[in-house]
């Protein structure tokens, strides 16, 4: 028998996410928020050391060091002025940064909604007068070294917007609007996750940024605003025939449903599921198949009534999207 | 030597009585506080009684919810696991939460006040043991068909937090979210009658001679969490009620469509959670502070430090609630108060702990069970501290919100600052209840698992957190490395478990309920608990002179038993008390208490049936339940307030005391004060929310306001108070007729139904409907919340109208027609604020 | 739970059975080399298959223990060619099986092969 082969590192592949991405900030929003994480871990540290000390001396010291721990100067000193010195220190140095972090973000900054959904994510990016000019899901394409603004809203309950490497998190709340500056300084691929709990699959609705080279950003916009649809008649016809076309848009024909995520760039995605599968043809068949299995509660029925052609021939068309 | 009342302090002096007294006296007292047995136990009020049973129960909860959470560490020690399904997760996190919180926390820091402070007091009983056994029945028959909720996949499945909209309507369509808003109904009741008795137990039942200032320190905690309480708990009822209205009848609070929003629910249900959190890390601050004392023999060190900082606890937790709300995009300058004042919270936390730093290091600790309990808590808690420190510094908290780090945060805290105190405390005070002590060897078992198992569980907590693990996930994605350590959390979760089990094993071994032959004061406390006890508490109630009396006079113990101070036996035949002054605890008067009686625990058991079966939507039963409930209550009610022949009785050495009051010195105006205080908070909570709704959407606010029918609506009420007025001052007349008194109140509730129906006809006839928008919603809300008090008004005036006709309503003063015209005069109040407010803003 | 079940079968027949991999012996083919084909076309959507985590799809039939399976698909008799065949061209191989073709080469297909009867034995 051959060695064991490793477990399947699957989302990791997927995305090249950071084991710690609070502690391996992608940009400056992150960036300032993981300094501060270990101020404060110093400062857990340094406190607990004190408090345990003091503890120790109370129970095992010597009778000089118990004599000074053992009075209301102990506690006004250690109860009520150490406290007050760090909490201070501590306070100002986060609401500066809290400012920081909210400031505006310049008015050309690139403009994205993201709107969550049970339990994906629509994703919309926004031209100059905030209308939507193209459509996604799920994951969402940066320039890198740019701030970027991302509008938060949601269309049914809460979930609350997560990518660590990045920013910390914000809530989408119904009938509201949060913004949320992020940037990434340098290429890469970051996950994140809903991380308010939204009912059902909660646990697998996860989100992907992909951060590009400026120019390499503006050549993946130019390729997918000059997209033509996929010249598959079968496949199109297909994905009416079944009913793909009444919960999801494919941009350019006649699909034109908005209850399901947008697949106009589907075949161009990372992941499927929000974010929770790789995207190939035999995790785009099974999604297809019976999604139920793989991630029980989604709103997408199975279609288990398929034939293998007719699977194949839809898969096909889907990776035709890009 | 000042006086609070007009008694004469040096009356003391006349303690310890000299001489032997009657054999038969003490005879005649163990009969009139004896049990009732075998089934009729369930007609016990008696605290030791109630108390063990409330504690017992609790405890069985905290059981059950840690069950849950052993069942929701094995589902998460690898990814992908198949032991719970999607479903049945969601709603055992939700369970485990809900229940750890309300069936488990609140109601054990309350079970225990009961229990405990009747002794520590040296009072006969608490002042309204009645209110106990219904607030303990209501709670366990309630909690229990809660619970079971589960088995039948029912359960809710929102959070133990419910947020909408996910928790709405549409997207929660079963019943499983209304068991929780209903479920916790009576939880609510039962919590809030809990506190009432504690506060006017606390304030009014103290030994003679125990100032505020002789109090023990475990009382002031349970006066603190009496009043956060009081505070805390409207919001969430409010809460739950607007809520239930929205799913039931599609009310829009929380409906962003219509003119509500979900962030509402938010700030009311924090606006409780939050101090819900110091309700339960209080009473166990002041169990610690209590046997930190005992343990290294030694007064507590800065005793004034402690008092100030449970107060300023209770006052700013009552500002920090919206930091749980951090990241739902609040303003910069809300966000900077609101760090500002969860960073201050820290500031009397630290004062308790260096204070028992100072108290040990004073001291020679002995190092047994309670101690090491204690050290474990105080350890524990500091890092749960620290780790909120931590996330109320605003960008941290974007980054740990809603992941395990904040999982791993809050068990710190309340393990540390609830669990471990408390198994200090069961080890510490059963002596008190039981022939045995518990067992040292195993309790050292049973700690050093605890501590060991939750240390492993919850250390790695924070880590996974960091590395991006949100809560409240059934299950996750290999190849994150989180696996790792959740498996160890696992490992460490049944760690803990095992430590419990070695515990109920010393229990099973070990404890035998007892209340006359108890171990006694094994530790070698100092406060009065410590006495010798009967069901009637200490034989005679001592005048205390300093804060641990046991230990400033070697003689006590053996003087109050040989009954040489207040109360040696009963002095009317029946149970009773001394009810003294609230800062200088002075005696002002015997009160009569109520004995078993079945009627308490009948009217639990309805209250319980009418949330469960409007829950289930059997809705004629629910009814019936409730009916049934009110009738119980009142016929409970019915053998209250009843003079005794004598008008004045001699309570020990010669001081004579009244044996009947009222006004504000009766306790019973006390507690109807603080109810209405309740009242008036839920009230609060309701215009609250309107001008929330209204700030935040103005633009649905369109319905035109009548002023004109202020005209009939505030004289309607203005008459209501009057007559309410009018009938108390009647009954003080010599001429009165007899049914005087009785038809002015009853006119009073009349016109109370008048302004109310005004009120309502008014808004109708503008056409605003409760489902068009937040206006009507709130706008309804508020009337219903005014026509809910005026039908009880109505129930007051026929209870009124019964007692009168058998001639119970006696003059010149009456307790039972006091506090009605109390809650009348209140209710004309609110409803004139009601009528006024509501006009407000809009059209 | 589903492994317990799976391997149940296999604890009873490993005593008395002569080791299959005689039959199913595939000296080119690189079971290691085939999980990773498995990982990249995404079989794991459909089928539960042992060693992989994610995802465990149900459409398909579960492949653990395959090598102790009488038939491919209940029709084809459980042979290295046929399985190498099957899994890369299933309508091709048996016309009418619900299963679609898979984007493999005929080596990555017999790495496959390899993987799934290595796979359930320990």
């Amino acid at each position: 028998m051959s060695r064991p082969i490793s477990t399947l590192r699957a989302s990791a592949e997927m995305t090249n996410g950071s084991i710690f991405p609070v502690f391996d900030p992608a940009g400056p929003y992150a960036g300032s928020i993981t300094t501060l994480t270990w101020v404060l871990i110093a400062m857990f540290v340094a406190v607990l050391g004190v408090v345990i000390s003091a503890l120790w001396i109370a129970l095992r010291g010597s009778g000089q060091l118990k004599a000074r721990l053992g009075g209301t100067r102990a506690i006004w000193i250690g109860g009520i002025g150490f406290p007050v010195v760090v909490l201070t220190a501590l306070l100002v140095y986060g609401l500066t940064l809290t400012r920081n972090l909210t400031a505006p973000v310049p008015q050309d900054a690139m403009r994205v909604r993201i709107t969550g959904e049970m339990w994906w994510w629509r994703v919309a990016y926004l031209d100059r007068s905030g209308r939507p000019f193209m459509l996604d899901a799920n994951e969402l394409h940066i320039p890198a070294g740019r701030p970027v603004l991302l509008e938060l809203e949601s269309n049914d309950v809460i979930h609350s917007f997560w990518v660590p490497q990045l920013s910390g998190k914000l809530d989408m709340v119904p009938g509201r609007r949060n913004t949320l500056p992020i940037q990434a300084d340098a290429p890469g691929v970051f996950a994140g996750q809903c991380a308010e709990y939204c009912g059902g699959p909660h646990a697998l609705m996860g989100f992907v940024v992909i951060a590009h080279e400026p120019a390499a950003f503006d050549r993946l916009m130019a390729t997918r605003r000059a997209r033509r649809p996929a010249p598959d008649a079968r496949g199109r016809q297909l994905f009416h025939s079944t009913g793909c076309a009444a919960c999801h848009r494919i941009a350019g024909t006649e699909a034109n449903g908005m209850a399901g995520p947008d697949l106009t760039h589907v075949g161009s995605r990372r992941s499927l599921g929000a974010g929770i599968l790789p995207n190939n043809r035999g995790t785009m068949m099974g999604w297809i198949g019976d999604s139920q299995s793989i991630k029980p509660g989604n709103r997408m029925p199975p279609y288990k009534t398929l034939s293998a052609a007719e699977l194949q021939a839809l898969a096909a068309y889907l990776e035709a999207q890009r | 030597m000042k006086s609070e009342t007009g008694f004469d302090p040096a009356l003391y002096d006349r303690f310890p009585t000299a001489g032997e007294r009657p054999e038969s006296e003490l005879k005649e007292l163990e009969r009139i506080w004896c049990a009732p047995k075998g089934w009729q136990l369930l007609t016990a009020v008696n605290n030791n009684y109630i108390g063990f049973f409330y504690v017992a129960a609790a405890f069985l909860f905290f059981l059950l919810a840690g069950i849950l959470a052993l069942v929701m560490r094995v589902q998460l020690a690898l990814p992908l696991q198949g032991i719970l399904p999607q479903e049945t997760y969601n709603q055992f996190f939700t369970m485990h939460g809900t229940v750890m919180m309300f069936l488990f926390a609140v109601p054990m820091v309350e079970a225990i006040g009961v229990l405990l402070l009747p002794q520590m007091l040296a009072a006969r009983d608490l002042p309204f043991p009645r209110l106990s056994a219904y607030a303990f029945w209501a709670y366990f028959v309630g909690g229990l068909c809660f619970f079971a909720s589960l088995f039948f996949g029912l359960a809710p499945d929102g959070g133990w937090f419910m947020y909408p909209p996910y928790t709405s309507i549409t997207y929660s369509p079963g019943i499983n979210a209304d068991f929780w808003l209903l479920g916790i109904g009576f939880i609510e009741i039962s919590a809030i009658a809990g506190a009432i008795e504690i506060i006017v137990g606390v304030l009014r039942t103290r030994a003679p001679g125990m100032t505020l200032d002789k109090m023990p320190i475990y009382a002031w905690a349970m006066l603190v969490l009496g009043v956060m309480i009081i505070i805390a708990f409207p919001s969430v009822i409010l809460g739950t009620l607007l809520l239930e209205l929205e799913r039931a009848f599609n009310w829009p609070f929380f409906d962003p469509t219509r003119g509500g929003d979900a962030l509402l629910w938010q700030h009311l249900f924090w606006f409780f959670g939050h101090p819900e959190v110091y309700i339960i890390f209080l009473p166990a601050s002041g169990l610690v502070s209590m046997m930190v004392a005992t343990m290294t023999r030694t007064p507590l060190v800065g005793h004034y430090l402690i008092v100030l900082a449970f107060l300023a606890t209770g006052f700013i937790s009552f500002g920090v609630w919206a930091h749980h709300m951090f990241t739902t995009g609040m303003p910069n300058l809300s966000i900077g108060f609101f760090s500002a004042a969860s960073m201050a919270v820290s500031v009397p936390a630290g004062i308790q702990i260096f204070s028992w730093i100072a108290t040990f290091a004073v001291g020679k600790p002995r190092y047994n069970v309670p101690t090491l309990f204690l050290l474990g808590g105080i350890v524990t808690f500091v890092i749960g501290g620290l780790t909120g420190v931590m996330v109320a510094m605003v960008p941290f908290d974007w980054q740990a919100h809603d992941s395990y780090f904040i999982v791993a945060h809050l068990h710190y805290v309340l393990i540390g600052g609830m669990v471990f105190p408390m198994f200090a405390a069961f080890y510490y005070w059963t002596p008190m209840i039981s022939s045995r002590a518990l067992s040292e060897r195993l309790g050292k078992w049973a700690f050093w698992l605890m501590f060991t198992g939750m240390q492993v569980t919850f250390w790695p907590m924070h880590l996974v957190g960091l590395m991006g693990m949100p809560r409240r996930i059934y299950t996750y994605l290999p190849g994150r490395e989180w696996e790792v350590i959740n498996m160890i959390s696992t490992v460490g979760a049944f760690m803990l478990a095992a430590g419990i089990s070695a515990f109920l094993i010393d229990v099973a071994r070990n404890f035998r309920f007892t209340t006359d032959n108890d171990a006694g004061n094994v530790y070698g406390g100092g406060t009065l608990e410590w006495l010798p006890t009967g069901l009637y508490s200490a034989r005679s109630i001592p005048v205390v002179k300093s804060r641990e009396p046991v230990w400033d006079d070697p003689h006590l113990a053996k003087d109050v038993k040989a009954g040489r101070y207040f109360l040696p036996g009963s002095a009317t035949g029946l149970r009773e008390t001394l009810v003294t002054s609230p800062v200088r605890a002075e005696p002002q008067y015997l009160q009569i208490m109520p004995g078993p009686s079945v009627w308490p625990f009948l009217a639990a058991v309805f209250t319980a049936g009418f949330f469960i079966l409007l829950t289930i939507q059997a809705y004629m039963p629910s009814f019936a339940c409730g009916i049934l409930a009110v009738v119980c209550v009142l016929r409970w009610l019915w053998d209250t307030d009843r003079l005794v022949k004598e008008p004045e009785v001699d309570v020990g050495a010669g001081i004579r005391l009244p044996t009947y009051v009222t006004g504000p010195r009766s306790h019973g105006w006390w507690a109807m004060v603080i109810l209405l205080i309740v009242v008036g908070m839920i009230f609060v909570m309701g215009v609250f929310s309107f001008f929330y709704l209204y700030g935040v959407q103005p633009r649905f606010w369109v319905a035109p306001a009548d002023l004109w029918s202020l005209a009939i609506i505030l004289p309607a009420y203005g008459a209501a108070a009057g007559l309410a007025w009018l009938a108390r001052y009647m009954l003080a007349r010599e001429a009165t007729e007899h049914w005087t008194p009785g038809v002015l109140f009853l006119c009073g509730a009349i016109a109370l139904a008048i302004g109310i129906g005004a009120d309502l006809w008014s808004w109708i006839a503008s056409g605003l409907r409760p489902e068009a928008s937040g206006q009507g919603a709130t706008v309804y809300a508020l009337l219903s919340l005014e026509a809910m008090l005026a039908t009880i008004s109505l129930l007051m005036a026929s209870y009124i109208s019964a007692r009168n006709s058998r001639g119970m309503i006696v003059r010149p003063r009456n307790n039972s027609l006091d506090l009605c015209v109390l809650w009348v005069i209140y209710t004309a109040g609110q409803g004139a604020l009601t009528a006024v407010l509501t006009r407000a803003v809009g059209g | 739970m589903h492994r317990v079940r799976a391997l149940l079968p296999l604890l009873l027949t490993a005593a008395c059975k002569p080791p299959p991999d005689e039959a199913q012996h595939m000296p080119q083919a690189d079971p290691v080399r085939g999980k990773q084909a498995i990982v990249r076309a995404g079989c794991g959507a459909c089928h539960v298959i042992p060693g992989l985590r994610w995802p465990q799809g149900q459409i398909g039939p579960s492949l653990e223990g395959f090598a102790d399976q009488g038939l491919i698909a209940g029709r084809l008799p459980n042979r290295p060619d046929l399985l190498a065949a099957y899994v890369r061209d299933a309508p091709a191989t048996l016309p009418g099986t619900t299963m679609p073709s898979m984007p493999l080469t005929r080596g990555e297909a017999r790495d496959v092969a390899a993987y799934l009867y290595a796979s359930g034995k320990r």
